[in-house]
């Protein structure tokens, strides 16, 4: 019966459940779903991530390359993203060039990337004006349920933490570049950017990390980035109903405690996880 | 790439650091040719999909997906004699989509996205070695799509996708003969070239010769086969299929237990 009422009226189905102020799946309007992170299990790319947000899965390699830096920036290096979003994350998407969606998705980390400062472009730089570091960030969604920029943002996060550049030397007399592929460390990242999803109901009511079907049956969505000091990186608000102004602070005093979360949480505690077993190894292997 | 506006620009060329590294890499250890190595399989793990399955197996890690049957695309063909049990007559019959992706962090050197002909040669092969294990007759006008994604290629990337690929379309309820379990072989050369089942990715690109057998097991029939390199004389193909038939033979039970596990877990969530 329910699920009849819900195939032919899915509005009115939420509706019921908003006015209870809780959503089908149990979780209260300001509750996110189960995360789970697991960072380094692609030993081919220098740094991976696999992020969780309760259905919806994203996979982020990082491989890191040699480039001539731009001309008009000789000390910088390059930080390319990437979101794919292939037919096999769910049926709407057709397989060929990326589509409108993942556009929107790549740019928005691009944007992320360039206004959180997440890694200096100069940290990248080995020689200026003759070799830089190129890290390619590709990010594939494996399940789309819904809230896929979180998940790209933290993926992304996750994988660059996990990213080792091995060591660089230019040889003066040949002016080439010697690589030690034996000494890697690890990047160095300046902030810690956290992306808080909401999906605006019936132009008044706000859900955190919506899922595929409330995406779909929302007015409006909007996402906020911050970064752990409370600086505000980024705020995507894509067409749809309006927010007034009050509404927009609670938005985004609600994604403060949500970076506190996820980065203290669960980064942290994975990353330490992930550091002692590469520890472990490597006693093992010396 | 310059011309492409679709995807964020980044440098006109790069080269991997590995070109500059001073040390070789190690040759690969002498093993026991005829080794397996420990096989992963989940299947039913992608909620938007149909049907799904994950296989990992050393250092390849496969995700695939199944979606369908959906209005074939192509317009009506005309009729013709009908199969045998009821199915639909051959120019009805359904149809096959594959569509095999490598990431682009999968092997040693990143490959950017639009893959090429070798993609596109790979799907076909996946198409070609399922298609005789799927009832197709039984999905008139149809078509299935089966998306295979390479996560990380530690060699044999083609038989862990065929094996993930009939897994997901088991997994997706669709009606077919049976399983197909796909196994890699490759030549390693030397004074004593030996067929080696199951290679790495170090194997892999040392190799003289490298085949692919799919089979399925209970029909014991050979669904697909792909090789390709210098391999010899005749008897040495001949023996390394036989040596790849053995090999799909001792995968089948993992398969069938991880098929088992999926369809127990789908009959717990249904319950309440």
């Amino acid at each position: 019966m329910a699920a009849g009422f819900k195939t032919v009226e899915p509005l009115e189905y939420y509706r019921r459940f908003l006015k209870e102020n809780c959503r089908p799946d149990g979780r209260e309007l300001g509750e996110f779903r189960t995360t789970t992170v697991n960072i380094g299990s692609i030993s081919t790319a220098d740094g991976s991530a696999l992020v969780k947000l309760g259905n919806t899965t994203v996979i982020c390699g990082v491989k890191a390359e040699f480039a001539a830096p731009p001309t008009d920036a000789p000390d910088k290096g390059y930080v390319v993203p990437n979101v794919d979003l292939p037919p096999l994350c769910s049926s709407r998407f057709r397989s060929g060039p990326p589509g409108e969606e993942a556009q929107v998705a790549s740019q928005f980390i691009a944007d992320v990337i360039e206004n959180s400062q997440i890694i200096q472009k100069e940290d990248l730089c080995i020689s200026p004006g003759k070799l830089a570091w190129v890290l390619y960030c590709d990010l594939i969604c494996l399940d789309y349920d819904g809230n896929i920029l979180d998940a790209c943002t933290f993926a992304l996060l996750a994988a660059l933490k996990n990213v080792q550049l091995p060591e660089v030397t230019i040889n003066e007399e040949t002016a080439l570049a010697e690589v030690n592929l034996k000494k890697k460390s690890y990047l160095n990242i300046r902030t810690h950017p956290v992306a808080t999803s909401f999906a605006v109901f019936d132009d008044t009511l706000l859900i955190v990390d919506p899922t595929g079907e409330e995406e779909h049956l929302a007015t409006g969505t909007l996402t906020i980035v911050m970064d752990e000091e409370g600086k505000l990186c980024c705020l995507h608000k894509p067409g749809g109903s309006g927010l007034t102004g009050a509404k927009l602070q609670d938005c985004m005093s609600r994604a403060v405690t949500t970076v506190y979360f996820k980065i203290h949480c669960i980064l942290e505690k994975c990353m330490l996880m992930c550091h002692q077993h590469f520890m472990k190894n490597f006693k093992s292997m010396a | 790439m310059p011309g492409d506006h679709r995807r964020i620009r980044g440098p006109e060329e790069s080269q991997p650091p590995q070109l500059y590294a001073a040390d070789e890499e190690e040759a690969p250890a002498a093993r026991d040719p005829t080794r397996l190595r420990p096989v992963y399989a989940r299947a039913g793990l992608l909620s938007q999909a149909k049907g799904s399955a994950y296989l990992e197996a050393g250092g390849t890690k496969v995700l695939c997906a199944v979606s369908g049957p959906r209005q074939a695309e192509g317009g009506e063909r005309g009729g013709g004699p009908a199969g045998s049990g009821g199915e639909a007559p051959a120019a009805l019959r359904g149809r096959l989509l594959c569509d095999f992706r490598r990431a682009p962090f999968a092997g040693r050197r990143r490959r950017a996205p639009p893959g090429g002909g070798e993609e596109r040669e790979l799907a076909l092969a996946l198409q070609e070695a399922l298609e005789p294990a799927v009832r197709l007759g039984r999905y008139p006008r149809a078509q299935l799509e089966v998306s295979a994604l390479l996560l990380e290629d530690g060699g044999s990337a083609l038989a862990a996708a065929l094996t993930a690929a009939a897994l997901a379309l088991a997994d997706a309820g669709v009606e077919m003969y049976d399983l197909v379990v796909g196994c890699g072989l490759s030549l390693a050369p030397g004074p004593a070239p030996t067929w080696l089942l199951d290679p790495t990715r170090l194997e892999e690109e040392r190799a003289a010769a490298g085949l692919t057998v799919a089979l399925m097991p209970v029909l014991n029939q050979v669904a697909g086969l792909l090789g390709s390199g210098e391999g010899g004389l005749i008897e040495s193909w001949a023996e390394a299929v036989r040596l790849g038939l053995e090999g799909c033979q001792r995968l089948y039970p993992v398969l069938q237990q991880s098929l088992v596990r999926a369809a127990r877990r789908r009959g717990a969530a249904a319950q309440p």
